[in-house]
């Protein structure tokens, strides 16, 4: 009895004594991790305080000014410039009823055939031609989009005439700008129609 | 006892058990004295223990099953609450751009008794730093000292190369250090602080108390694109008409916020002392001098919207008051004349288009030496004016009890008083915004709080001098402000400067305080060129119409998109009426 019951506290002491000191370490080494996290979180809030004034630095108004020159060559807004404001621009006006559009859909669209829808450039091109065509000829559509181009393309239009109904339907529907293929295009198209 | 007895009682004891020994009968004595003694004692002594244990295993439990303020301590050991704070506060402008900061930067030591090879370290380091002068470094090592100075505030580059020589004996101490990432382009507005985190000059050293050991920045009222554009066009001034020196200055009318401030020629804050490759005769003391706040200038014929707007609000005259401007007036040893005399009977509007100093005189007589001082005093123009800054001048004007006939007459046009320019934007912002003079301040306000301000004129007298300022731009001596649709009013001062004692007739003064848009004022640019000399492109003329004007008119065309103030068609009826005095309206008005 008494040799077990020694046993039993003999293990208790060292399980304890163990654990202690397990425990012991454990959080030394929490400690230590601790320690060199706030360090790190000392370090990169100085770096932070380095790095913003290095981008103040980099952001000097003469040095963008001289890098503006360089690249972008950009001017001051010149006082003609800021004369109107937004609130000058008028509002679009409603689109129009679509009964028109959708009553010569009706008359058309049987005759709709698909191979005779050219592909290629042309296709691209003929949602911007022949709504602006169709508004040249009987009543107007919506604004007309862009005359210059629709004149570009005029003389490819009859190859899709088939087509032109059901491209009329969208036209009133979604009211759309002329589709461009890049960049360069738009602005040119822009240009062109001032 | 009891024990011994069970053992006898026992019939069932076995012959060989042995009762256990037992404690011995102490008979009555000394020695049983002794023993209880001893027993009380262990007693005592036991219960200590006892309620040792019992106050060891209360923190235990405390400890362990109450986690409150007993666990922090020992985090805070390893964790300061407050990361290590920066010596010194930021200060950032009105939209948070850093204009100041302080950044750690380590310094080199060396401690010479641990330094074996003086000559080899000396050749080492002269190598690395540059800068660093060989012989001086020598003797420094050679010393018996145990701590010298090698060079302080070095890169994060050089403190790496340094370490790379491996050379013992040298250490880094970790100081901080002020760094400003626009260098010259604030230098009055911010000054700078010294090597030991004083500040010395501008706002550094108006505000050291509060930015020091500080956490949130301070904000300024400056906006860093206005500042440099203001200070972009006042270069162009000072180089163009070679001047001696020049301020700028852009304030909020409304609420006397400074936007941009600049004293030429100026400064850099980071290295104060160095010589400035852009002014390289310029002695020090004359960069470091705040043009805006410290210095104190007769200003000439600016002055004249203060006498006429007296005029007008203590009812000496009217819009309609006409003064002969025909003869120059000669009073004791002194002659009153025109620089572009009209010869005839001027209206008020007309003496301060045309800016002439004799019917200016003449109005100011018709105020009188009493209310005039009374008048200035309450714009602010008598005594010193409260600013951030601690470069803050004072005025300078005769003595009240010798305010003579002939003080009244050139103060009316602006000669023989002195002012700063700050206080004159202030004055010169009540005159346009309804009459409300509001304390100049560099610190950023709350929005939609301005000051409360002190009412010096009637707000009637302020919409008639929104329409003179106006005219001068139109018809008068402010017609090269040129900023079409910005509505400009302003008015031009071109003084004599003193040589010697005398007024100068040919180095002048020039200045022009300008207020846009004039409808509904909200902001004033006021510039000032100090001796400046005339160009080919200005014909010869150094005056405020070729060369304040000009730049107070560039300036505003500049900076009016960047507040938001949308111009608008000058010659529309509705601009026209709103600034045209009654009495001129529909009438043809002679140009300067």
């Amino acid at each position: 009895m008494i040799r077990l019951s020694t046993l039993f506290w003999l293990i208790l002491v060292s399980a304890t004594g163990f654990a202690m000191f397990a425990v012991k370490y454990e959080v030394q080494a929490l400690a230590d991790q601790l320690a060199h996290t706030s360090r790190q979180a000392d370090d990169a809030e100085r770096d932070v305080r380095v790095l913003d004034a290095d981008w103040a630095y980099l952001n000097r108004p003469d040095a963008l000014a001289a890098m503006n020159q360089r690249y972008l060559s950009l001017l001051p807004i010149a006082t003609k410039q800021l004369i109107a404001s937004v609130a000058d621009i008028p509002m679009r006006p409603p689109p129009p009823p679509p009964v028109e559009a959708a009553a010569v859909v009706a008359e058309t669209t049987p005759q709709r055939g698909g191979s005779l829808v050219p592909s290629g450039p042309v296709a691209a091109q003929s949602p911007a031609s022949a709504p602006a065509q169709q508004s040249a000829t009987p009543k107007p559509i919506a604004q007309s989009p862009a005359p210059v181009a629709a004149a570009a393309v005029q003389a490819r239009a009859p190859a899709s005439e088939p087509a032109r109904p059901i491209l009329i339907k969208a036209a009133a529907r979604h009211n759309p700008a002329p589709r461009v293929r890049s960049l360069d295009a738009l602005i040119a198209q822009i240009a062109e129609s001032r | 006892m009891s024990a011994v007895h069970q053992f006898k009682d026992n019939p069932c004891r076995p012959r060989h058990f042995k009762p256990p020994p037992c404690a011995p009968v102490v008979p009555d004595g000394p020695a049983r004295r002794a023993l209880d003694g001893g027993r009380g004692r262990l007693l005592v002594a036991s219960t200590a223990f006892v309620l040792l244990f019992a106050i060891i295993a209360g923190r235990l439990v405390q400890v362990t099953l109450f986690p409150g303020a007993v666990t922090v301590p020992y985090i805070a050991r390893f964790h300061p609450a407050p990361p290590p704070p920066p010596g010194r506060a930021d200060i950032i402008d009105r939209h948070g751009k850093l204009l100041a900061t302080t950044l750690d930067s380590p310094s080199l030591y060396a401690d010479p008794r641990q330094i074996t090879d003086a000559d080899e370290v000396a050749r080492k380091l002269v190598a690395t730093l540059p800068g660093l002068d060989r012989a001086q470094l020598q003797v420094k090592l050679k010393s018996r000292k145990g701590f010298v100075w090698i060079k302080r505030h070095l890169t994060p580059d050089q403190e790496y190369a340094v370490n790379q020589l491996g050379i013992p004996g040298l250490q880094f101490a970790h100081e901080e250090r002020r760094v400003y990432p626009y260098g010259s382009l604030l230098s009055h507005a911010i000054g700078y602080a010294g090597i030991d985190d004083n500040g010395l000059a501008g706002i550094e050293r108006g505000l050291d108390n509060q930015l020091r050991g500080r956490q949130e920045p301070v904000q300024l009222s400056i906006d860093l694109r206005l500042q440099y554009i203001l200070h972009e066009e006042m270069q162009r001034v000072f180089d163009d008409f070679t001047a001696k020196g020049a301020a700028g200055l852009i304030m909020n009318v409304n609420t006397g916020e400074v936007l941009a401030m600049v004293s030429l020629p100026d400064f850099d804050p980071n290295h104060p002392d160095m010589p400035d490759p852009n002014h390289p005769n310029v002695p020090i003391a004359q960069r470091m001098f705040n043009r805006v706040t410290l210095g104190d200038y007769e200003i000439g014929s600016m002055f004249k919207i203060f006498t006429t707007a007296m005029a007008l609000d203590c009812g000496a005259t009217t819009m309609t008051g006409r003064f002969d401007a025909t003869n120059p007036i000669h009073i004791g040893r002194f002659t009153i004349s025109d620089y572009h005399g009209k010869r005839r009977w001027l209206s008020v509007p007309e003496i301060l288009m045309y800016s002439s100093n004799i019917g200016e005189a003449k109005i100011a007589l018709a105020v009188g030496g009493v209310r005039q001082q009374e008048y200035l005093r309450r714009f602010g123009l008598l005594t010193s004016p409260t600013f951030e800054l601690k470069e803050i001048g004072r005025p300078h004007f005769p003595d009240p009890v010798h305010w003579r006939e002939v003080n009244v007459m050139t103060i009316g046009f602006g000669h023989g008083i002195s002012e700063t320019p700050l206080q004159l934007a202030s004055a010169a912002a009540a005159m346009v915004n309804g009459g409300v003079l509001r304390q100049a301040t560099l610190l950023k306000l709350p929005p939609d709080d301005a000051p409360q301000g002190r009412q010096v004129i009637s707000p009637e007298t302020s919409a008639h001098m929104r329409k003179l300022f106006r005219l001068v731009v139109q018809y008068g001596t402010g017609m090269m402000v040129d900023a079409p649709g910005y509505v400009v009013g302003g008015k031009t001062g071109t003084a004599n400067r003193v040589i010697g004692g005398r007024y100068s007739a040919d180095r002048v003064r020039s200045s022009f305080v300008g207020a846009f848009p004039m409808t509904a004022p909200k902001y004033l640019v006021l510039v000032m060129v100090d001796d400046p000399h005339g160009t080919k492109a200005s014909h010869g003329f150094a005056t405020a119409g070729w060369t304040a004007a000009p730049a107070v008119g560039r300036t505003i065309v500049r900076i009016a998109p960047l507040l938001g103030v949308q111009p608008v068609d000058e010659s529309s009826p509705a601009v026209v009426q709103a600034l045209m005095p009654v009495s001129l309206q529909g009438k043809r008005i002679e140009a300067y």
